[in-house]
């Protein structure tokens, strides 16, 4: 039996193979997973907001925000043992939950956790090789340490897998 | 982790960590004659009578949000309102699938539609349950603080609790890390329908409703 690690919102963990990371109904959330095949070693991140809206160093670096999610794991995957060149990225979730009818206040937040979670791995150099994002659906995510592979579940959708 | 807000000096938002039992007893009350009214209008509604639990206020960890709805893998209806005017804030209104459907055959003629998903008119039929739901919470609420409130257009979305919920938590995240929710449960006394209405205040309009209802901050 492989250890399941459920993963919050704005939580991030990392593990080795053969834990399975998981995270459960993300809307407009973004789930980041960072993988080191060679270490079989990966992080899953539940991220809620793109950027803080205020200035930057009030704010507690925590993966609560889409921006330093990338960050906060690549530092926990080094100090395992993880080599940053080998990491590979995937992402999934950042839908839109309901009729764009607030999209004055909320602005596509889906969209803009997507766009935030591509722009910090280029920042950090780590590719992006696959991803299920958008829709107006929630999702589930279990990360598999083992085989890199993420099983993503959604009502009314088949099983995928990125 | 427990930071309620970044916000220093002079800030007009109430830090969630700074309430006391006093602030949060106010709360209950207030919320407890608002949840009377939308009860009374929900009955009145479906014409069977529907009982409220009282209120409870939760301070809780924005991760651990989706555990008060019951987990977030849970499948529910989420009618989300904003509330404006005076103060404002979301109002979130959680039914579980089965309790939805139940109110559903109360309200439409009975041509059940074939599978998961929910038609146009029954989406339009629980919007409008919300609606009144959050309209009677609001004029009541609004009543006692001498201030206006006023819910906007309803939105719904059906799927997993954590999916519906964490568009609610948005603005509470860009200001803090806790999220301060009023939840009621209501119940039918026949037949099990029952589900949660919450309220959000944003940090400002908290300040506002309890200076409105003369509780010393």
């Amino acid at each position: 039996m492989s250890k399941i690690i459920s993963i919050g919102i704005s939580e991030y963990r990392v593990a080795f193979a053969p834990a399975v990371l998981v995270t459960y109904g993300l809307g407009s959330c973004v789930g980041i997973a960072l993988y080191d095949p060679d270490a079989r070693a990966g992080g899953l991140a539940h991220t809620l907001l793109p950027a803080p809206v205020r200035e930057v160093e009030m704010v507690e670096k925590t993966a609560k925000f889409t921006c330093w999610a990338v960050e906060l794991m690549v530092e926990e995957l080094v100090k395992c043992g993880c080599a940053p060149g080998r990491l590979v990225a995937k992402l999934a979730g950042g839908a839109t939950m309901f009729e764009p009818q607030y999209r004055s206040t909320h602005g596509g937040i889906g969209e803009r956790n997507v766009a935030a979670a591509r722009a910090a791995l280029e920042r950090s150099g780590i590719p992006l090789v696959a991803e299920d994002t958008g829709g107006d659906y929630g999702r589930s995510l279990e990360f598999s340490t083992a085989t890199g592979i993420i099983m993503v579940r959604a009502l009314q959708q088949p099983i995928r897998q990125i | 982790m427990h930071q309620a807000g970044n916000g220093r000096g002079g800030d007009s938002r109430m830090k969630f960590d700074a309430l006391t039992e006093e602030h949060l007893d106010a709360l209950r009350e207030v919320s407890n004659i608002g949840v009377a009214h939308a009860a009374t209008a929900l009955s009145q509604l479906i014409g069977r009578s529907i009982s409220l639990s009282v209120p409870k206020v939760l301070l809780t960890d924005i991760a651990r949000v989706p555990e008060v709805f019951g987990g977030a893998e849970k499948l529910v209806v989420g009618i989300y309102l904003q509330m404006l005017g005076d103060a404002r804030g979301n109002i979130l209104i959680v039914l579980p699938r089965e309790s939805a459907l139940k109110l559903l055959a109360r309200l439409l003629p009975r041509e059940k539609s074939e599978g998961a998903l929910l038609t146009e008119l029954e989406i339009s039929a629980l919007k409008e349950v919300g609606n009144i739901l959050a309209s009677a919470y609001l004029n009541a609420l609004g009543t006692l603080m001498g201030k206006t409130l006023i819910p906007s257009v309803p939105v719904l979305s059906f799927d997993m609790a954590g999916a519906v919920i964490d568009y609610v938590l948005i603005e509470l995240g860009e200001v803090g890390d806790l999220a301060l929710m009023v939840e009621t449960d209501f119940f039918g006394e026949e037949e099990r329908i029952n589900g949660q209405f919450f309220l959000l205040p944003d940090p400002e309009s908290l300040k506002i409703i309890l200076n409105a209802i003369g509780v010393k901050l």
